[in-house]
């Protein structure tokens, strides 16, 4: 009885879509919160679909790091047109899969504090990575890296993992940039500051700065402005360090095993246009790919500026991660 | 359809095969989701286990935090399983038993943050503690945080299988014990300890096991990378480095050590003692209880019930807020209006799930306990297992090699999640039954035999008035494992439409904080709400077999 019951479910609940055939569909991989309900993801969908006779389909799937596994998975014989949502950090490793393609893409529209010349990957937003803090909590952040480290370790600070997080990776990156072979022992000095490591972004965020564990948290530098627009808060900060911050590009690409590849070059030309860019600052809470002019939101120009922007090729990171990763394991171990 | 003398379905093939069949089909998915991986890499390199400093101190650290968390676990749960059986009515035990059956399902996320506002630095529970002895200093994070987790996730499992095993006892035996009166150690000789004996093994590995695999709790409260457990290193391997040569030698490791410790204990036999079964427990509490027992009863009830709910209570006050908003039906984007579909859409997967995971325990069971051939129980015990000692990120990704799925793609993925989920609770369906369904003693097997009650007949009027409760109560933790569960369906991808585990994650990735907690809350609701109903449909109904061994009805007790 139950068992039919549920087997009803099953079939009125998860009917196929049917409607006018448009002639191609799109299948974009993406992680969650791109394509959430609230997130960037529909309003785009909408966007490119009028003015294409396309369906745009989105994959979701757990992180950067998935799309690219699912991808190496599947290989020669994958389902996806586009992949949206690699970053500076996973790059290189996708360019060496060999499943991308040109992407022949007009980049002249670009707004980025680096200058962006790839072939393969198109970015659509990017964000510095910075520690945000309580300030009810801490009223006197450090002013930079040399003044959270020689901090008295009552100072507690929230980071996540590099080896299963992307902004976990970024501090690792953004240390090696301050501080360069003297890493490893700055990371020693740092380590009785660390209250937990956390495996994602969303763990630390939700059980543990958002309970008040900490009054830092590794995070971006954009994070505020959710807080300011959505929430009305002024509460949560992100804090300026004197030796900059280290940049995070998110990007997306065309995979070469694609059969509606002009369709896919359209959608990635979509990306640098407003109709695209503009659903990304409140929505991604990340900073927009391209100059959208009076459409960025007030609250963007009330976040910190960086006084420079530090990042590694994306080629040096896919060289040196795992080496630097070993480091911070025996720093942190000691 | 003429009428046959035989029963239906009484042809001894229909006990064996359906059951080893799907035995077979479980481990092979997961020997073939190893193997995909083995495939897949390049040479194996063995000698990095003991070469490499950070492999060896991760397997060290990990055998020791479960180690640390079955012995505290266990030296909890035994005597709240006690203190439970002895207290068959006070006000609340329902309920208690419940939020027992709720720990397995329960999110990380969500216990973790709970956990974190009672025992974390601004926690209740620490600013008490340091009001009232300033020089005590708790810190949460570390192995005291994996430990006190997992004890919380695991030690009302434990005690809710023993407890179940308890009311098992015999009657007759529980009655003698009752009117001579025996004295608290003596109870426990002659009564507690023949029950649990049993499925003490069992219940050890199944915690062992549990905390061995643990990852994201471990992550979380362990401090820092000095807390890693074997899971972190396959899914770094897996994730960032593509290395499937180690994730494979690492699953290897892993299911070297569960696995042979579920062999010492499955090897050992599980004795099913040989009693009547006249299994009807009392509603009355036993007799030579004195007054200073019912106290420590009281008081012991008392601090573990404070110890499960106040960290739900830190979720609930945390998830009321946003919970009205999240259910309006209005579709503003900024309210989670997609709370009720996705919940529609994860009972569509978790339904199913659940009741695929009931039969297939049942017809592994039944195959079992065919008997005769050795090998077929063999597998069938590994089946039983299997599941629970491979990483899922490890059957994932064999399994998508084998497969490749479309799954994103098109709404039939999610027969395949739900398939997957199926399987990831069958070890624990196959304990709760496991006890029920062999406990029928020989006597009663030979006169159902005498008088040809077979097939059908036997599982309608035998089997099933006595299996109903464990039944409602496996199907409840199929139920709500896959309803809890993110793990499977965010590995393999689904479209845009989000169960309520896919929900949470988009919204906590999105900053809505105050939307994720009423989710989180709204989880725990629905399967609170499940347990419930599940237990509903378990209560026992007043027709009984009349075989002319019946006699006179004793009232079933009320609970489990």
């Amino acid at each position: 009885m139950l068992i039919r019951t549920a087997c009803l479910l099953l079939v009125t609940l998860l009917p196929l879509t049917v409607t006018a055939q448009p002639s191609q569909e799109l299948n974009v991989y993406t992680h969650p919160s791109f394509a959430a309900e609230w997130g960037p993801g529909p309003g785009i969908k909408q966007a490119f679909e009028a003015q294409c006779d396309c369906r745009i389909h989105y994959v979701v799937l757990d992180s950067g790091g998935d799309i690219l596994q699912r991808l190496r998975l599947e290989g020669e014989e994958s389902m996806a047109d586009v992949v949206l949502g690699l970053d500076t950090g996973t790059m290189d490793t996708a360019r060496k899969t060999g499943l991308l393609a040109p992407h022949q893409v007009d980049l002249s529209a670009l707004e980025l504090p680096i200058s962006w010349s790839d072939n393969l990957f198109v970015p659509y937003d990017w964000g510095y990575f910075s520690f945000v803090y309580d300030t009810e909590q801490l009223p006197e952040p450090p002013q930079s890296f040399d003044e959270l480290i020689n901090a008295p370790d009552d100072l507690k600070i929230i980071i996540q993992d590099p080896r299963t997080s992307t902004p976990g990776l970024g501090l690792l990156l953004w240390m090696r940039s301050v501080y360069g072979e003297e890493a490893p022992e700055k990371w020693q000095k740092l380590k009785d500051k660390i209250l937990t490591t956390t495996k994602s972004w969303s763990d630390g965020y939700f059980s543990l700065f958002m309970n008040n564990e900490a009054p830092m948290i590794l995070s971006y530098s954009t994070s505020p402005a959710y807080h300011m627009a959505i929430d009305k808060t002024d509460r949560y900060q992100a804090a300026r360090f004197d030796e900059g911050h280290y940049l995070q590009v998110e990007v997306a690409a065309l995979v070469g095993s694609s059969a509606h590849k002009e369709l896919g070059r359209e959608f990635l030309q979509f990306i640098l246009t407003k109709d695209f860019q503009r659903h990304i600052p409140l929505k991604n809470v990340m900073y927009p790919a391209i100059d959208l002019g009076p459409e960025l939101p007030e609250v963007f120009s009330r976040l910190i500026e960086p006084a420079k922007t530090l990042y590694f090729e994306p080629a040096t990171v896919a060289e040196n991660r795992k080496a630097w990763l070993d480091e911070w394991l025996d720093a942190m171990t000691r | 359809m003429g009428r046959s003398i035989r029963a239906p379905l009484s042809r001894p093939g229909w006990q064996i095969w359906p059951g080893t069949l799907l035995a077979l089909g479980v481990v092979g998915l997961a020997a073939s989701g190893a193997f995909a991986l083995l495939w897949q890499a390049p040479a194996l390199d063995v000698s990095e286990l003991w070469s490499n400093r950070y492999l060896r101190s991760v397997l060290v650290f990990t055998v020791w935090q479960a180690t640390l968390s079955v012995i505290l676990s266990l030296l909890l749960a035994i005597p709240i399983a006690r203190a439970l059986d002895r207290r068959r009515r006070f006000p609340g035990r329902t309920i208690l038993l419940r939020l027992m059956e709720l720990s397995l399902v329960i999110p990380t996320v969500v216990a973790v943050s709970g956990l974190v506002a009672i025992y974390g630095r601004q926690g209740w529970l620490t600013s008490l503690l340091q009001e009232l002895a300033p020089s005590l200093s708790w810190n949460l994070y570390g192995l005291n945080g994996i430990v006190l987790a997992h004890v919380f996730f695991n030690a009302p499992l434990a005690a809710r299988i023993l407890l179940q095993a308890l009311e098992s006892a015999p009657q007759a035996q529980r009655r003698i014990a009752s009117q001579l009166g025996l004295g608290p150690l003596w109870q426990w000789r002659a009564l507690e300890w023949p029950a649990i004996r049993s499925v003490l093994p069992g219940v050890a590995a199944l915690v062992f096991t549990l905390c061995f695999t643990s990852f994201a709790i471990v992550m979380t409260l362990g401090g820092g990378p000095a807390a890693t457990t074997l899971e972190v290193a396959i899914y770094q391997s897996l994730r960032f480095e593509f290395d499937f040569g180690r994730a494979a030698l690492l699953a290897l490791v892993q299911l070297l050590i569960c696995g042979s410790l579920w062999w010492l204990v499955l090897s050992r036999g599980i004795s099913s003692a040989l009693v009547p079964d006249r299994k009807l427990a009392d509603n009355h509490g036993r007799k030579g209880n004195t007054r200073a027992r019912l106290l420590a009863d009281s008081l012991l009830l008392g601090i573990f019930t404070l110890f499960l709910v106040l960290p739900l209570l830190a979720v609930v006050s945390r998830g009321l807020p946003g919970l009205a908003d999240s259910l309006s039906l209005s579709s503003s984007p900024m309210s989670g209006s997609g709370l009720l579909q996705a919940t529609l859409r994860s009972l569509a997967i978790a339904l199913p799930a659940g009741a695929a995971a009931v039969i297939t325990s049942l017809l592994v069971l039944a195959a079992k306990k065919s008997g005769g051939n050795q090998l077929r129980s063999r597998l069938c015990e590994v089946a039983a297992y299997l599941p629970l000692i491979i990483p899922p990120l490890v059957l994932g990704t064999g399994l998508f090699l084998l497969l490749r799925p479309k799954l994103g793609i098109t709404n039939e993925g999610l027969v395949l999640v739900a398939l997957i989920n199926a399987i990831m609770a069958l070890p624990f369906v196959l304990q709760l039954l496991r006890g029920p369904f062999h406990d029928f003693d020989p006597a009663t097997i030979h006169q159902a035999d005498q008088l040809g009650i077979r097939g059908w007949y036997r599982w309608r009027w035998l089997y099933w008035p006595r299996m109903r409760r464990p039944l409602a109560l496996g199907m409840a933790y199929g139920t709500g494992l896959s309803l809890g569960d993110f793990g499977v369906i965010a590995l393999f991808g689904s479209p845009g439409k989000p169960t309520i585990p896919v929900l949470l994650y988009q919204q906590l990735g999105s900053y809505q904080m105050e939307a994720a907690a009423a989710t989180g809350l709204w989880l725990i609701l629905l399967l609170l709400a499940l347990f419930g109903f599940f237990n509903l449909l378990g209560r026992p109904y007043s027709l009984i077999a009349r075989s002319h061994r019946t006699r006179a009805e004793f009232p079933e007790p009320n609970h489990a």
